[in-house]
């Protein structure tokens, strides 16, 4: 921890903000580009089986047309090397007769406008020979098996020690299809200059999408240039580099034009990753004080026939609480469906609402309090590692939640409380994530005016990076926020992370901060140096404040003393990386959420009335976007606790519900106020800010408050997300 | 979307002209609908009619009641003064309905033609009775959880997505609709149809006609009237279910009942033996939980959407307890 | 695609406008004034002609300049903002009514702008989101978002925004239950719901410069 104050000027508003509310900001299907052409592309309406025919003819013919792509006459993509349909990079677009799911990309149609693209896709038409497809988790449970790459199973003590226990539990908790649906639709521009690329993308990482379009377009990395300073949303989906991208800058290539291609919603459901139906099984039994003596947690998960995907869905459970006795096993099943990939929280939040609603009803049987049993089985030390926490103040986020919401004043029979014709329910869970911090590389510019640019080829799906950069740089020189601007999303910039598994803010901010602190130090040399002029010489303590440098009587502005310096700028570039304190410590976020709500006794229907989220992330840079990304955490969990639910029908293989008027989300009418406090204690290992990540732990355990609080309300356990109000009549 | 053909008419009567000449047309008015199923290719008429002009805006009272244009937007209708004091059942089914958004573009007679939400009908891949004659119903056997329980047949079990026309048939109200041939009064309940053996046609509209006005006859339901609809969110979703309850109570005692469902059957669903039930008697939780004990009688679950034959009766009795208090 | 910027003195001069009083042959172009068009076109040629010539003259102001433009008659409002006069502050989320992110004012009213066909809009007054503002100075509502952080990804936002300046002079904003039913039709993923609330209500009650 360096010198280090964060009170500079107080809240500082998002950077970006003035941009996004004019309208002003531009996404990645925004960019206006001379003789800009448009690509569609066409899906499979079969889930499994081979095109036996595609006739394009007509769809060539029509109006504006510029071309149409099949598996026929797909130009060559370098980057696909390797038998078969699926490499490295996914499932290589269009590269034979077979389909793997429904919606899969069977040809792009491009066109002069929008409007000719999409209709000339209506005129493609396709002929399969079907074979049958099982797309449903629950009947083929019997094909799980260990995946074929990571650890598929884990055990400390004894295994199902749990059965041994005074009390125990052992229940199936079932998550279903979900889909991140950010509000932009996966989009991208690309344009080829000669072997030039510039990718205008929806993208999470623009260094990571610069290295896969090399890599597929076999070009140089230099030539490939990403960019994408707004990203509308992510929440997982634009972490990889899909095939409509790939798709895209192929079409461009083909066309000799810039090319757009923006998803349908619908195709949002299936062509760019979903959180994969997982069955659980969770065991847990305690002493009859409730002392923890058993867990055990068997996770199934739907994965693509094509592709392995694998997630840490059963992780939580090795360590979130003290107990000798933990045995996991995560197992996949491969469907005729398109391959999942990370969602917020990712598969922690999946094995959250398994472990936290197992605790519930295990606190229930043990007539003991929820929240008294999880600190009563509080984990001093990482019971997986072994290694002490590099911070955690879990308890404080527990008291604290408890106090606001008035947690020990409810009765806790079920049923207990009413409320008019509603029952009332209240319903508490936490969440854990590893609080990361990956290597990243800022460069700063100190310039004549006394200005600070700031740079990382970093993303901002949302959080509000841009606003936390500014935030620790004006911090660490002491200028006003207004003199300070970060540039990200463009991969010309110095090497940043994927902005996934709350690492951005810990990994790039501490890049900013190292570099910071170096232009700090010039500055501290040429003050040391007598550089300022004062009447008082060299002395130890500078006083950083408002873009000048003083000692309490005298003060110089940094453009003043750049000249007195005989320098222009001072210009540098720091990597920063975590070292060896991530072998001595337990890196962990933590979150506690709770949950009051009603049930309408005679309908079903759940109006949620109040919650309560608690962060422990460490030191908080920016509380107001903290702020918005907590709240938004909960309100996603409202989602995945009472409606969200892709569903098939899997006599076809095909979602049946892919658009936003049949899949659910929260509008603003199911959002009660959210309080959320920030424990904000500084982690004193993991950066020099001390913040740990909250992306994740914001989602992670929320939906099992809500499920918790209806038990508490109704009497009645509802194991199987989401909660409609049919499970409940 | 195809690209079709645009004509904007000015006139009633040029509109009808304009229909006759070319009888594949449609007429286009707040498009909330239509426009989305040009889009999904699950209708491409090769004209459409834009009627917007036309002069059928109004909401005006007569002498036995109110007179609604066909083309007033929902909002228009919803918040206007007469609908709210005279009719406040009609204004709160319209509240409840879509986004302010759709109810700003969406008109009355836009509101009445608008066709299921069945996502068999939507994706054009999948068989659908409705959209394609004999191609089949993926619905029975399929996802019906938004699906009928009242009158489908084994053609086609979709619902009526319209929260406003569960209000007008409770209402008695009655259709005007113009054609070349002149002017036609169809009832309320009469309106739309069931599935039977042709469920590509939602109603007795015949080709050539324009819905000009829907007529609400006076009543005395002010004081007891409620719109109650389950979803599964908050706004802006389509009804599990939804009632529509209008009472009339002299001294405690139900002097005349109306009551109609939604998200139950192809058709806005008047419960006409629950109405029996509850007139003549008095306005207690025992009326209503007897009668609506009889509401599902005739009704029948597909799988998926069974639990509507316990919530029905439930959100009657709900609806009818708001109502009367 | 040719984007057609809007100029005032395209009518009577572009290419389009020729190709469309060409195809409509027999028809009766009764007036190209805003009130009526009709054409009552004989058999329609085949798709691959048609939708080559098949363009309207429209005329619409927005955010007070006033666009003289050929369109296709399945071009929607949001698509004709979007790509073909370059405002593209107004979201695409869904492009089937469900989420929101393309509302307009329409002579002062929100609609969703992709089920509105653009011809629909013949000399109407359309105000998107960029039209706001006065200059550098924002609407209160674009001030009061800034300040309780009403967004995250700012995806949603414009028709966010469009929809609480409709929400508050409707009279929809008396109270924070009755924002968050009248501001349901916009979904936000983000979830910034409740700060959307917060600043519509304060905005409500600053009760100026609407």
């Amino acid at each position: 921890m360096g010198n280090y104050f964060f009170e500079t000027e107080g809240p500082i508003d998002r950077v970006d903000g003035k941009q996004k509310v004019t309208g002003q900001a531009l996404y990645a299907g925004e960019y206006p580009l001379e003789k800009l052409c448009y690509g569609v592309l066409v899906g499979s309406s079969i889930a499994r089986g081979n095109i036996t025919a595609i006739a394009t003819k007509e769809a060539e013919n029509a109006a504006g047309v510029l071309a149409v792509i099949t598996h026929l006459n797909r130009p060559a993509i370098p980057g696909y090397t390797g038998e078969g349909d699926s490499g490295p990079a996914g499932m290589k677009l269009m590269s034979s007769p077979a389909i793997y799911f429904a919606g899969q990309p069977v040809a792009l149609v491009i066109a002069d406008t929008f409007e000719r693209a999409q209709h000339a896709a209506s005129l493609v038409k396709v002929a399969y020979k079907t074979t049958e497809s099982s797309t449903d988790l629950s009947t083929q449970l019997s094909k799980a098996a260990a995946p074929r790459r990571g650890k598929s199973e884990y055990s400390r003590g004894e295994k199902n020690a749990y059965k041994k226990a005074a009390v125990w539990i052992e229940e199936d908790y079932v998550i279903p299809h979900e889909v991140h649906n950010p509000m932009e639709l996966g989009s991208i521009t690309a344009v080829w200059n000669g072997d030039q690329l510039t990718v205008y993308d929806k993208t999470q990482g623009v260094k990571a999408s610069q290295r896969s379009y090399a890599q597929l377009f076999g070009v140089p990395q230099d030539n490939v240039r990403v960019v994408a300073p707004f990203v509308g949303g992510g929440f997982g989906m634009a972490l990889r580099t899909w095939p409509y991208e790939v798709a895209a800058v192929m079409g461009a290539r083909k066309v000799g034009q810039p090319l757009k291609l923006m998803l349908s919603r619908s195709q949002m459901f299936t062509l760019v990753g979903y959180r994969p139906h997982t069955i659980q099984q969770v065991g847990i039994g305690a002493t009859r004080d409730g002392i923890l003596t058993g867990i055990s947690h068997d996770a199934t998960a739907a994965t693509a026939s094509y592709e392995e995907f694998t997630e840490g869905v059963v992780r939580m459970t090795q360590f979130m609480y003290s107990c000798a006795n933990v045995d996991t096993r995560y197992r996949l099943v491969p469907l005729d469906v398109s391959v999942p990939t990370w969602m917020r929280g990712p598969g922690e939040a999946t094995g959250a609402f398994a472990l936290e609603s197992a605790l519930d009803e295990l606190a229930y049987k043990l007539d003991m309090d929820a929240l008294d049993l999880r600190k009563k089985n509080y984990a001093y030390t990482d019971p997986e590692s072994g290694l002490p926490y590099s911070s955690k103040f879990l308890m404080d986020c527990y008291d604290q939640g408890a106090e606001k919401i008035g947690w020990y004043k409810r009765n806790r029979q079920p049923r207990s409380m009413k409320n008019g014709e509603w029952l009332e329910g209240y319903g508490m869970s936490s969440g854990v994530f590893g609080a990361h911090r990956p290597a990243a590389t800022a460069r700063a510019v100190l310039a004549a005016d006394g200005s600070l640019l700031v740079q990382s080829a970093a993303s901002d799906i949302g959080p509000g990076t841009g606003t936390a950069m500014v935030k620790i740089a004006a911090d660490v020189l002491g200028l006003p926020y207004d003199k300070v601007r970060f540039e990200l999303g463009d991969s010309r910039l110095p090497p940043a992370p994927t902005q996934g598994g709350s690492g951005t803010n810990s990994g790039v901010g501490a890049a900013v901060h190292d570099v910071c602190t170096a232009v700090k130090e010039k500055l501290i040399l040429a003050m040391n140096e007598g550089k300022a002029g004062f009447s008082k010489q060299p002395q130890q303590e500078w006083l950083f404040e408002k873009g000048r440098i003083g000692n309490g009587a005298e003060s110089i502005s940094f453009s003043d003393l750049l000249k007195n310096m005989g320098q222009s700028a001072i210009d540098l570039t720091r990597d920063s990386k975590s070292g060896e304190e991530r072998q001595k410590y337990a890196f962990y976020s933590f979150s506690v959420h709770f949950t009051r709500l009603w049930v309408h006794a005679r309908t079903g229907v759940v109006r949620i009335k109040q919650i309560v989220t608690v962060a422990d992330a460490g030191k908080i840079v920016s509380e107001k976007t903290a702020r918005s990304q907590m709240v938004g955490g909960a309100i996603g969990g409202i989602g995945m606790a009472l409606m969200e639910e892709a569903v098939f029908d899997h006599r076809f293989g095909r979602m049946v519900n892919n658009n936003f008027a049949d899949y659910h989300i929260p509008v603003n009418a199911d959002v009660p106020d959210i309080d959320t406090i920030f424990i904000n204690k500084p982690d004193p290992y993991i950066n020099p800010m001390g913040a740990k990540g909250m992306g994740e732990i914001a989602l992670i355990g929320y939906a099992a408050s809500v499920t918790n609080a209806i038990y508490h309300a109704t009497g009645k356990r509802i194991r199987e997300l989401p909660v409609t109000p049919d499970k409940l009549l | 979307m195809i690209n079709f053909d645009y004509l904007r008419t000015a006139s009633v009567n040029a509109t009808l002209d304009a229909i006759k000449r070319e009888p594949r047309a449609a007429f286009i008015a707040g498009g909330t609908n239509l426009v989305d199923l040009m889009k999904r290719g699950v209708t491409s008429p090769p004209r459409l009619i834009d009627i917007n002009n036309l002069p059928l805006k109004n909401i005006e009272r007569t002498s036995s009641g109110i007179s609604i244009g066909a083309l007033a937007t929902n909002s228009a209708v919803a918040i206007n003064e007469m609908i709210r004091s005279d009719f406040p059942l009609l204004s709160q089914a319209l509240h409840a309905g879509a986004s302010p958004q759709l109810r700003n573009m969406a008109t009355v007679g836009g509101n009445m033609l608008q066709r299921t939400r069945c996502t068999y009908f939507y994706d054009t891949t999948m068989p659908c009775n409705k959209r394609q004659a004999g191609s089949g119903c993926g619905a029975l056997g399929g996802y019906n959880r938004m699906h009928a329980i009242f009158g489908a047949s084994d053609k086609c079990i979709a619902v009526h997505p319209s929260d406003m026309c569960v209000a007008l048939v409770a209402l008695n109200a009655t259709a005007v609709v113009r054609s070349n041939k002149g002017e036609r009064r169809i009832p309320f309940g009469d309106f739309h149809r069931l599935p039977g053996d042709t469920p590509q046609t939602d109603n007795q509209l015949k080709a050539g006609e324009l819905i000009t006005a829907v007529e609400i006859p006076s009543n005395k339901f002010q004081q007891h009237s409620f719109y109650l609809k389950i979803r599964d969110r908050s706004s802006y979703a389509f009804a599990l279910v939804s009632v529509a309850v209008a009472l009339s109570i002299e001294n405690n005692r139900i002097s005349d009942a109306r009551i109609a469902a939604g998200g139950v059957a192809h058709k806005p669903w008047r419960l006409l033996n629950v109405e029996k039930a509850l007139t003549g008697q008095p306005a207690s939780v025992e009326t209503f939980q007897k009668a609506a004990s009889i509401a599902t009688q005739g009704a029948k679950g597909y799988g998926q959407n069974n639990f509507k034959l316990k919530l029905l009766p439930q959100a009657i009795i709900q609806a009818l307890e708001t109502a009367s208090s | 695609m040719s984007k057609t910027l809007p100029t005032s003195d395209e009518q009577g001069k572009g290419a389009s406008r020729r190709d469309f009083l060409k195809w409509s042959g027999a028809a009766v172009a009764v007036s190209l004034t805003p009130s009526v068009v009709t054409r009552a076109a004989g058999e329609r040629a085949d798709e691959t002609i048609a939708g080559f010539f098949e363009k309207m003259p429209l005329k619409l102001e927005v955010n007070g300049k006033l666009h003289q433009l050929q369109v296709e008659p399945r071009t929607t409002l949001l698509d004709l903002l979007r790509e073909q006069i370059g405002l593209t502050g107004t979201k695409k989320g869904c492009d089937q009514g469900q989420c929101g992110a393309c509302t307009v004012h329409v002579n002062g009213r929100r609609i969703n702008s992709c089920l509105s066909l653009a011809v629909m809009n013949e000399g109407q007054k359309i105000t998107t989101i960029e039209g706001l503002a006065k200059g550098d100075e924002l609407h209160p509502l674009q001030e009061a978002f800034i300040k309780h952080d009403a967004f995250q990804c700012g995806y949603c936002t414009p028709g966010q925004i469009m929809s609480g300046v409709a929400c508050i002079n409707e009279g929809h904003a008396g109270s924070a239950d009755e924002i968050r039913e009248f501001m349901s039709g916009n979904l936000c993923r983000c979830g910034a719901y409740p700060h959307i609330v917060d600043a519509i209500l304060e905005t409500k009650k600053g009760g100026n410069n609407l």
